[in-house]
């Protein structure tokens, strides 16, 4: 599908609005919209939402055999999804520009700043590493994909915990939940992206830009940094010139977001914690905002069963019994065969026609034999249903037998086609077929 | 009478989190809570939780314009890797259902799309990932013959019939069965099934599904004379 | 057991038709049937409110229409999408009973008003972008004034405030800028300034209604200019972008709010 195109009006309003320091949304320049973080009861799972923009986290786990050159690292995997659901343009199963950017920038961001203790995901050196898989998906896209997905994945595995192992000799041992207690990472750090668009040539600059600013932007900065003001990764996009002292701004500005932004996790993380220790509610359930009029909620329900089997008996009664008595299977041409009524086969009418062009050719070998009736069908299939695969073509009198069906009434015509002895009796080879494998 | 004390007793030796009886775990459902979607509804059944996102009607590929009715195409999105077997199976019946329900002759070249993301798994998934397509499409505005719902149970190895299992259930079950029934009159729509069980025992599940889809539909009313409370 | 009971009650059960009377300006689902009223006193018995026999007998004609979100099947009335059963009733028989829901993805009627976006100009027409399923097409002759001489100045991404007079499911839909004595009647090319943005279309509705309060009070706040398109996008312009964003803001608003809610608001603006 495609997008929604932009207008000239709209263009022309936002520029203008930018210049005058305006935004769409109420917001200031530097302003972020509102964060949401909420988790899921599994352990790893996480929705974040940036204003309309939303992206779903969830980690997991698996025991690998590392690299060959890094035998005592594990591993870290992050894949970023664009699903249609996000917006209208994004195809399933396309690699678009945009998705190939964004995975390369998050794996620079989380992975290439080394905020994951990788040595202490080896489990046997050079043999047994954990690889650590972060998914992402995009659920709504409403501009700053990118700050909303670097946000998920390291609270996404902030939040993660992965099974207790243990190591003697080379047994490896995993524990379950109720057995022991599953460990979290170790996190160094945690960097988070921040995003700012340039418009007119880079006199112009917003944080957090939404779907439509960006639609007008002309560049993109952006800084990953974590709270300790340690940048992890800078990528400047869409070919702008900055000035020196515009990149050392723009990172003055990323710190003190980076900052709020820390803290915010750590407090989501906080509540989580809490809520699970308490044995209280948690989960999406709980995230759902009561007072919206778009949600609703029913307690469990009870689900008055007691008259099912009334019910199923009363139906089986009334149903029509089965026919106890199962249709024999009746073969049609080598290969193919037929049990009770079915779509007629379509095999053997194909081959009727076939032969019929043969027939005006005037060949000879194709003898048609008298007509048998549904007996004879019957013995044949008999030879099918005891030895499984009908092939009557590889006897050693080179002899094939070819049954077929006449439209109706059913008769099966025998056909056979000999190399050697041209013209054979009626019933005989399909007899003489049935003993032989039988003594076999 | 007899079942069902059979079903209380089954269940009271489970101390579960759920109460006694055959019961639904709690549903919850939210409306339009995404922006760019036509219609979108994340749906929870106890723990379980999926969102649907609908487009439609839209433009059509027009490789897959039907002339005379909407294509309508159903994405099944894992939470963890990429979409398998499993999802385009359920990708599948999830369609076949809808496409017995929306007058997708009412809009011909054009096409529906329902995206499903899977945002956690706690039993019941295609139960679920019917509900939240069903409401996503209600919220889009798509014209249905009928609203639909899906109902799974499980036949425990003693025969106990259970309604909107967990995932722990549907792994010890002996046979796991998944309906979707609409809304006028109960009908199956659709139904799919894993495992072992009797022709009895499948009209009985069928009878407690047709007894649950009536809680189900009264949620999907209750919840969208909410939504439409301030209009 | 009771509240098992109380729910098969109050579900959709088979054959528990609703008459429409009854359920006017109530929420009705996918998959109901609506009766209604039998106006005809020579009707069988005069059991009242029974199914309504839409293919003409021997007995008067009623002539109700069913609008959106209704469909005839045989002789019963069901409704195929979920909103707030609306009723109009006109000077004579039993009028118009249409569905009000709140969706956003526009189809595209015939004499609906719209704002398009130019997409493409290929040709003597435009294509352009309404929201629908496929691009409306334009003539440029479908202008106030043009001839094959004289074209109107239309740039691709511009706004156009037109009226569909082509608009079916099998059909690409076709839109002119002039009503049918060939005067522009406000429709054409929308100025270069202002903001567009989209709600659902049921608040284009409401905010349409004759009885909407919304506009005046809108209008008494700042001048402003202002276009509706039913396909949901709105077109507003004030003296300043401030201003202009604050009206955007409070029509977006507009949607989730109830009549109170909505004086409080206004209210308080106007003190501000």
């Amino acid at each position: 599908m495609k997008e929604t195109p932009l207008s000239n009006c709209e263009r022309r309003f936002l520029l203008r609005a930018i210049e005058e320091r305006k935004r769409l949304d109420g917001r200031q320049t530097y302003d972020y919209r509102n964060i949401k973080i909420t988790f899921g009861t599994d352990y790893g799972c996480c929705v974040v939402e940036l204003g309309k923009t939303r992206v779903l986290g969830q980690v997991s786990c698996e025991l690998v055999s590392p690299k060959l050159n890094r035998a005592t690292e594990g591993i870290l995997f992050f894949n970023l999804e664009l699903s249609q659901m996000a917006a209208p343009a994004f195809e399933p199963g396309r690699q678009s520009d945009l998705l190939v950017k964004l995975n390369r920038l998050l794996e620079r961001c989380l992975r290439n700043s080394k905020c994951i203790d990788t040595e202490s995901l080896c489990v046997v050196a050079g043999e047994k590493v954990w690889q650590i898989r972060v998914d992402l998906h995009l659920l709504n896209h409403d501009g700053n994909i990118i700050d909303a997905a670097s946000i998920a994945a390291i609270v996404a595995l902030c939040h993660f915990r992965r099974p207790d192992v243990s190591v003697q000799g080379n047994e490896v041992t995993l524990y379950t939940p109720e057995e022991r207690d599953p460990v979290p990472l170790s996190i160094h750090h945690m960097p988070v992206c921040v995003s700012f668009a340039f418009f007119q040539q880079g006199t112009f600059l917003l944080v957090d830009p939404s779907e439509r600013e960006e639609r007008v932007m002309d560049g993109l900065l952006v800084i990953a940094m974590n709270k300790h003001r340690e940048i992890c990764t800078i990528q400047s996009s869409g070919g702008i010139m900055l000035l020196n002292e515009q990149v050392l701004r723009c990172s003055k500005i990323a710190g003190v977001k980076v900052a709020e932004i820390t803290e915010l996790i750590q407090k989501a993380l906080e509540n989580d914690r809490k809520a699970r220790k308490e044995g209280g509610k948690f989960g999406f359930a709980e995230s759902i905002a009561n007072q919206r009029i778009t949600a609703f909620k029913m307690e469990k329900a009870l689900v008055d069963t007691s008259d099912v089997e009334e019910k199923a008996e009363e139906i089986i009664a009334e149903a029509e019994p089965p026919p106890e008595v199962v249709s024999n299977p009746v073969l049609w041409t080598p290969g193919t065969a037929q049990i009770g009524e079915g779509i007629e086969n379509s095999w053997g009418d194909l081959e009727d026609s076939e032969k019929e062009d043969e027939d005006e050719g005037g060949s000879d070998e194709a003898i048609v034999v008298g007509s048998v009736r549904a007996d004879a069908g019957i013995e044949a299939c008999s030879v099918g249903s005891q030895d499984a695969p009908i092939v009557l073509s590889d006897s050693e009198e080179e002899e094939m037998i070819i049954l077929e069906p006449d439209t109706n009434p059913k008769k099966i015509r025998t056909q056979t086609v000999s190399a050697k002895q041209g013209k054979a009796p009626s019933k005989q080879p399909v007899k003489r077929r049935k003993k032989k494998r039988i003594a076999n | 009478m007899q079942t069902e004390s059979k079903i209380r007793a089954e269940y009271g030796t489970d101390s579960g989190p759920r109460g006694p009886g055959c019961s639904l775990r709690h549903f919850a459902c939210e409306q339009n809570l995404l922006s760019r979607p036509d219609g979108s509804a994340s749906f929870l059944q106890g723990d379980t939780s999926v969102l649907a996102g609908v487009y439609g009607p839209a433009e059509v590929k027009v490789s897959k314009e039907i002339f005379n009715k909407a294509t309508l195409e159903v994405i099944l999105r894992p939470k963890i890797g990429l979409p398998g077997v499993a999802e385009k199976s359920r990708e599948r019946l999830i369609r076949n259902t809808c496409e017995a329900v929306v007058l997708g002759a009412l809009h011909p070249r054009t096409s529906i799309t329902i995206v499903l993301q899977v945002i956690s798994d706690a039993g019941s998934l295609l139960a679920c990932c019917l509900n939240a397509a069903c409401m996503a499409l209600v919220d889009a505005g798509v014209p249905m013959r009928a609203l639909f719902c899906g109902i799974t149970c499980v036949l425990d190895s003693d025969g106990t019939l259970v309604l909107d299992p967990t995932a722990k259930q549907e792994k010890e079950a002996r046979a796991v069965l998944t309906f979707a029934l609409d809304s006028v009159d109960q009908k199956l729509l659709m139904s799919t099934t894993k495992g072992l069980y009797s022709d009895a025992e499948l009209q009985q599940c069928l009878a407690a599904a047709q007894a649950a889809s009536q809680h189900v539909f009264h949620f999907y009313r209750e919840s969208l004379q909410r939504r439409y409370s301030k209009s | 057991m009771a509240q098992a009971a109380a729910v098969a009650a109050q579900s959709l059960a088979p054959g528990k038709a609703r008459a429409a009377r009854t359920v006017l300006d109530q929420v009705v689902l996918p998959g109901e049937e609506l009766l209604l009223p039998e106006q005809d006193a020579e009707g069988l018995g005069g059991a009242g409110e029974r199914p309504l026999l839409l293919n003409p007998g021997a007995r008067s004609r009623v002539r109700v229409v069913c609008g959106p979100g209704l469909r005839r099947c045989g002789d019963r009335l069901l409704v195929t999408k979920c909103g707030r059963l609306r009723h109009k009733e006109p000077g004579g028989g039993g009028g118009v009973y249409w569905v009000d829901s709140q969706q956003k993805r526009y189809v595209p009627v015939k004499g609906d008003h719209v704002i398009g976006i130019v997409t493409a100009k290929s040709g003597d027409i435009f294509k352009v972008d309404v929201g629908g399923s496929e691009p409306a097409s334009l003539s440029y002759l479908a202008f106030e004034g043009a001839t094959k001489r004289n074209r109107p100045n239309v740039q691709v991404g511009d706004l156009i405030y037109g009226q569909f007079v082509v608009a079916n499911k099998d059909m690409e839909p076709e839109m002119v800028c002039i009503d049918s004595c060939g005067r522009a009647n406000g429709m054409g090319v929308i100025g270069q300034d202002g903001l567009l943005f989209k709600v659902t279309l049921g608040l284009i509705r409401k905010l349409l209604a004759p009885d909407c309060e919304i506009l005046q009070e809108v209008g008494k706040l700042y001048p402003l200019e202002i276009v509706f398109g039913m396909n949901g996008r709105i077109w507003v312009k004030a003296k300043t972008i401030q201003q202009t964003l604050i009206l955007a803001n409070i029509l977006e608003a507009c949607e989730h709010m109830t009549a109170d809610q909505r004086k409080q608001i206004f209210s308080r603006l106007a003190e501000s």
